[in-house]
């Protein structure tokens, strides 16, 4: 069979000339109705299919005039037609066309056109056979020239098409249904995820809380009753789990313990390490106090606060692998006496305000932090209070508070802070150097754990 | 070709050099990069000389000391000599806080630190 082509897109031409050819046809192509006339006219096909949008000459005209040329008009001509309008029917009716394909098509659709078309011999009307036709179409009047054969053929094209398209419909709307139901079916999943975080994430926040708990136990009591002293203390944790805590509270009749811990890093590990360390520095005699230990005459012996720094050290060396440690400071007062013995292990100086007046003194001392440098010997430091003397222990989240320019708010910033509230009651001095601590870290508040302990001598 | 992401690494006669890159050493994820880069260089080195260059760093939190307490008790145990430079005096406060300028050597910048490998 001879088939020639007129199809302006060079892929697709090549394409449909591929199909054909597989198909048995010998196939010719122009880029235009006018070339494809010109091939026509060498050498007569059996079949024309003709593109309608073409440079020089569209499909309408080449296919007017194949139809209109008296050897060539009896060639079904099929035009391929996006059938954007129906008014291209029309124009097509008029052109003469026979047969519409309308694109994007299956090649073995427009195959199974081809030979249709071909096996069902154009009834040749002659000119005087085709009547002229009023048509009319969206509201538009048509006068067509067409012969019987012609329009029924075209009419029966058209209906294929509708019917191919329909079909093509059919399976998009049954693609569309099975992608709402899989759309419908990651819905549900997604809601079931969703109700499985929300149910994780709501015991994370309930282990937190408890976690939060038992770290707030390693604070001191409510109820802690200091004798001859005045007790103030704030504690703000920057994240729900702290590295610091502190505590004081008697050991024995005569002496009050009192500490700052300050473990690095934040979050669950360092308050892990937080509340292992709190499980030692306990004022109650048992196996895992080092601050106290049954004496043989039945007694209570207060362990020098040297010695339990360095057995904290000993014990906490297992850590090498998590990379924490934690800074200490850990004094015992001689209630009768004023005698402050205290140990520091890397932990910032203490601070004394004296009752007699004169410049705040910071009080610093030698000795690592703990859980760092194996087996190292820590030295014990004394101070001797005054009645009215006021001490200060905190973390290093007060004099390293940065500020929005991250500058520190110092040492200096602190002496001047306890020494404005000396004449204050301790506890409004204690939260006038939080409230100074947190103005100095505005907007953001503190990047770091706040603990301070005030504690004023009065016997 | 530079193989870390946090640290710059070079070799002056036996002596690891070791630069670190972060402006800001504060979140875990950075120090635990760190951490790794470190054990990487000097995991199977007998007896190294390590010197810890800070020149680029602005901040660094507490808790990378403890991973410098690692690296140095590493470093001592295999008989190794740890040295650090270029620290700025706002860092040098978080060391000098936690007594931790007497456990370290600390010099004021790469040569200086280097003639105490000698």
């Amino acid at each position: 069979m001879d088939v020639l082509i007129a199809e302006d897109s060079r892929m697709q031409a090549k394409f449909l000339e591929r199909k054909l050819t597989e198909a048995g046809h010998a196939v010719r192509w122009a880029e235009n109705g006018s070339d494809a006339l010109g091939l026509a006219r060498q050498r007569r096909p059996d079949i024309i299919i003709s593109d309608i949008e073409m440079p020089v000459m569209t499909g309408y005209e080449f296919c007017k005039a194949v139809k209109t040329d008296p050897t060539l008009r009896g060639i079904p001509f099929i035009l391929l037609s996006t059938l954007a309008d129906p008014i291209d029917i029309i124009r097509g009716l008029d052109a003469g066309a026979d047969n519409y394909v309308t694109k994007p098509y299956e090649p073995t659709f427009l195959l199974s056109r081809m030979n249709d078309l071909l096996a069902t011999p154009l009834g040749v009307d002659d000119a005087s056979s085709a009547a002229t036709l009023e048509v009319s179409l969206a509201g538009q009047q048509f006068r067509v020239q067409a012969g019987r054969q012609q329009v029924l053929n075209l009419l029966v094209s058209t209906f294929e098409n509708a019917v191919a398209k329909n079909q093509e419909l059919v399976v998009a709307n049954q693609q569309l249904a099975a992608a709402r139901d899989g759309l419908q079916k990651s819905n549900t999943e997604l809601t079931t995820l969703n109700t499985e975080i929300s149910r994780i994430n709501a015991q994370m926040v309930r282990d937190l809380e408890a976690a939060a708990k038992v770290q707030r136990s390693l604070l001191p009591a409510a109820d802690v009753a200091i004798p001859a002293a005045d007790v103030a203390w704030k504690y703000v944790p920057c994240q729900s789990l702290a590295g610091d805590f502190l505590n004081i509270f008697p050991l024995d009749d005569q002496h009050v313990g009192l500490f700052v811990v300050d473990v690095s890093g934040h979050g669950v590990p360092s308050s892990l390490m937080a509340v292992t360390v709190g499980r030692f520095l306990t004022p109650k005699v048992s196996d895992s106090s080092l601050l106290v230990r049954q004496a043989a005459d039945g007694g209570i012996l207060v362990v020098p606060p040297a010695e339990v720094a360095t057995q904290l050290n000993r014990l906490f060396q297992a850590d090498e692998f998590s990379g924490l440690y934690f800074t200490l400071l850990y004094g015992v007062l001689h209630v009768p006496t004023g005698r402050l013995d205290y140990v520091s292990g890397g932990h910032p100086a203490l601070l004394r305000v004296p009752a007699a007046g004169g410049p705040p003194e910071f009080h610093p001392a030698e000795g690592f932090p703990i859980a760092f440098v194996p087996e190292v010997e820590y030295g014990q430091q004394s101070l001797q209070l005054a009645a009215g003397d006021r001490i200060y222990l905190y973390s290093d989240g007060v004099p390293e508070a940065m500020d929005a320019a991250q500058e520190p708010y110092g040492e200096e910033a602190l002496v001047a802070c306890v020494a404005g509230s000396r004449s204050d009651s301790l506890a409004s001095s204690v939260e006038k150097l939080l409230a100074a601590v947190e103005a100095w870290c505005q907007p953001k508040g503190p990047l770091d754990d706040v603990s301070i302990l005030g504690l004023e001598w009065r016997p | 070709m530079d193989q870390f992401r946090r640290i710059q690494t070079g070799k002056t006669g036996n002596v690891h050099m070791v630069l670190f890159k972060d402006k800001k050493i504060l979140d875990d994820t950075v120090l635990d990069e760190i951490r790794a880069e470190l054990a990487q260089l000097i995991g199977k080195a007998s007896g190294p000389d390590v010197l810890l260059d800070f020149s680029n760093v602005e901040f660094m939190s507490s808790a990378m000391l403890g991973l410098l307490g690692q690296l140095h008790r590493k470093i001592s145990t295999g008989h190794g000599r740890l040295r650090m430079c270029g620290i700025r005096p706002e860092i040098f406060q978080v060391f000098k806080l936690t007594n931790l300028d007497k456990l370290f050597s600390i010099h004021k910048d790469a040569p200086a630190a280097l003639a105490t490998f000698t």
